[in-house]
């Protein structure tokens, strides 16, 4: 293998996420195998891969959904594995599933405000940061979250993920399904939210754009580790471009 | 005029059954008017008394609004948990048994034995009568009566769900549907055991306890008032519970999708148990006001009414809690106004008859697919 691309896939310095020989699956299937994998704080970091690479099975690991079967996931200086979604959420993880990703029956308020369940208020400042943050969301407040088009459904997704203020904020395909005039915008929104100084750790297929913004990125192909290196630096490289990004 | 016919004629190709349905009601009401006008037209016609459809109507309101608070139960564990609740039926039961126990404790304590006022027995010379449950001589017991209801069933509803379903939580709906029938046998003949398997009276009769409104011909008795009061009065409760606070909307939330409800937070179990209290509350509190419009108990009429209860459920759109009082409302006046066509012995199967065609022109309810929750 001639890449120029790195394959040390741990960090030097500090991680929030720290991942190190992970295997997991679901029941008796492996997906994942070795898998290694760091963000810093603040750092945006995006997986690509193809198809059934395991890319958003290392999410779901880090939320606790899949079955682990070695290895170990560490947030900011902790062991989250085994923790219950409810108290991964309140270590200030925020996650954004890719698929079915809004209450349809509730609000636009109601789902923001679910993402707050486990404070004793609803945080009304916080709901004001997310309506300036997405101001179309402030005028469909009352307004049923399924009846919504898809660019505002993952507003709202991201609006409750972001409703406890998360250090890091896992997007699961957060392209997937939208219209091809709104994607950039909402490659743009991750910036912001990222700019702001939420580490950003994202799944996505539409991986030159991808690693086109982000800080680092991870290739993963069959549920391990191939590539590590800064997003620009895998866009370059020959390997990766013709292997994952079509040429 | 040409294309109206022909968009008419178009949908009825398209819906036949709709059509069907159509012709049947419209032929039904042309009945029931010349039945209310006095005039016999060969097999239609014949006479009814504005008086009996009032009546009629108003009994099936009231039995509408018992089935419907049953069915908001039902409904409710059936969207949060994914499974028909067999036992739901048998929660009724319970509510009526043990509501009615602690009501004539109160009524009679003194006068009879403690153990025959809690078992809702005649003991010795006391008969119900001399018991005296009936809400214009003991309100104080028959309130007591209904929150004791309440809070016996939502009590029991946990303990099943922790004894059987909360095991069986990742299993399918049918296991669990399976399971809920077990459930259902076991507190049905623990009531058996307990209570005996006779059917006997429970309230009081009292004199001038009607209040006739003259301008519709309609004699509504004080018990059916009380019914009136408590079901819309604990549907509106229900109604604010989901709509405006923190546990309902989480409610909703689970309800529309229990995978992101829990990565988002939702304290999973924790909604649950709050549904079963609030579900299997209002099981109960329907069973015991069932007793209170009948009269009289036995230890599975709940069971009985379960088939009543689903039918209204499915016809509402299972997983809504309005489609389910909508649905029970429907179901009542079905039942008890079919009867001006039909046998009396056959009105449950009119009120089949209606889920029936529901399920064949819109399987997903009246309220299905518009609201959950």
């Amino acid at each position: 293998m001639t890449a120029d691309a790195g394959t040390g896939h741990a960090i030097d310095g500090d991680a929030i996420l720290r991942i190190r020989d992970l295997d997991a699956g679901y029941g008796d299937l492996q997906i994942l195998s070795d898998v290694v994998l760091d963000v810093a704080d603040g750092e945006y970091v995006t997986i690509v891969g193809p198809n059934g690479a395991g890319k958003s099975t290392v999410m779901k690991t880090v939320f606790g959904l899949t079955t682990h079967m070695g290895g170990t996931v560490e947030f900011e200086g902790k062991s989250i594995q085994g923790l219950a979604p409810e108290r991964i959420i309140r270590e200030g993880v925020g996650f954004v599933p890719q698929n079915d990703n809004v209450f349809p029956g509730l609000s636009v308020r109601e789902n923001l405000e679910m993402g707050a369940y486990i404070l004793d208020e609803v945080p009304e400042d916080q709901i004001e940061t997310i309506y300036d943050r997405f101001p179309i969301l402030r005028e469909r407040s009352d307004q049923k979250a399924g009846t919504l088009s898809g660019g505002q459904r993952q507003m709202v997704a991201m609006g409750r993920a972001l409703m406890l203020d998360p250090d890091l904020l896992l997007l699961d395909e957060p392209s997937a399904g939208l219209a091809p005039d709104l994607v950039s915008d909402m490659f743009d929104r991750i910036d912001r939210i990222n700019d702001s100084g939420t580490a950003v750790l994202m799944v996505e297929q539409n991986a030159k754009e991808a690693l086109r913004r982000c800080d680092r990125g991870y290739v993963l192909v069959n549920g391990e580790n191939r590539y590590t290196d800064r997003g620009d630096v895998l866009l370059a490289d020959e390997d990766v471009r013709r292997d994952f990004l079509g040429g | 005029m040409g294309t109206t016919d022909s968009s008419i004629v178009d949908s009825a190709r398209a819906r036949p059954g709709l059509l069907f349905v159509a012709l049947l009601g419209g032929l039904l009401l042309v009945d029931l008017a010349a039945k209310l006008a006095g005039v016999g037209l060969g097999p239609i016609g014949g006479s009814i008394s504005v008086d009996r459809l009032g009546s009629n109507l108003w009994n099936g309101v009231v039995i509408g609004l018992v089935i419907g608070l049953a069915g908001i139960g039902l409904s409710m564990t059936y969207s949060i948990l994914s499974f028909a609740n067999f036992a739901h039926g048998d929660l009724v039961s319970v509510g009526a048994f043990s509501g009615w126990g602690v009501a004539f404790l109160i009524a009679g304590l003194g006068d009879v034995s403690v153990r025959a006022l809690l078992t809702v027995r005649d003991a010795g010379n006391a008969s119900p009568g001399d018991i005296g449950a009936h809400i214009l001589t003991t309100p104080g017991a028959i309130l007591v009566g209904l929150l004791a209801a309440f809070v016996v069933t939502a009590l029991l509803a946990v303990a099943l769900d922790r004894a059987f379903y909360k095991p069986m939580r990742d299993r399918d709906g049918i296991s669990l549907l399976i399971a809920s029938i077990g459930a259902a046998l076991i507190v049905r003949y623990l009531l058996q055991f307990v209570y005996g398997s006779d059917r006997r009276g429970i309230t009081a009769s009292v004199d001038a306890s009607n209040l006739a409104f003259d301008p519709l011909g309609l004699s509504v008795n004080a018990h059916e008032l009380t019914i009136l009061v408590a079901a819309v009065g604990l549907m509106l409760a229900m109604h604010g519970m989901l709509q405006h606070t923190k546990l309902g909307t989480a409610m909703r939330a689970m309800a529309d999708n229990k995978d992101l409800a829990l990565i988002t937070g939702i304290p999973a179990e924790r909604v649950v148990t709050a549904t079963w209290i609030i579900g299997g509350g209002l099981a109960g509190a329907s069973g015991y006001l069932y007793v209170l419009l009948r009269g009289t108990i036995q230890f599975d009429f709940g069971w009985l009414l379960l088939l009543l209860i689903f039918a209204a459920v499915i016809l509402g759109g299972i997983g809504s809690v309005y489609g389910a009082i909508v649905g029970g409302l429907v179901i009542g006046v079905v039942f008890t106004t079919s009867t001006i066509w039909i046998p009396s012995d056959f009105n449950q199967a009119a009120a089949f008859g209606v889920m029936i065609l529901m399920l064949l022109l819109r399987p997903e309810g009246l309220f299905g697919g518009v609201t959950t929750t």
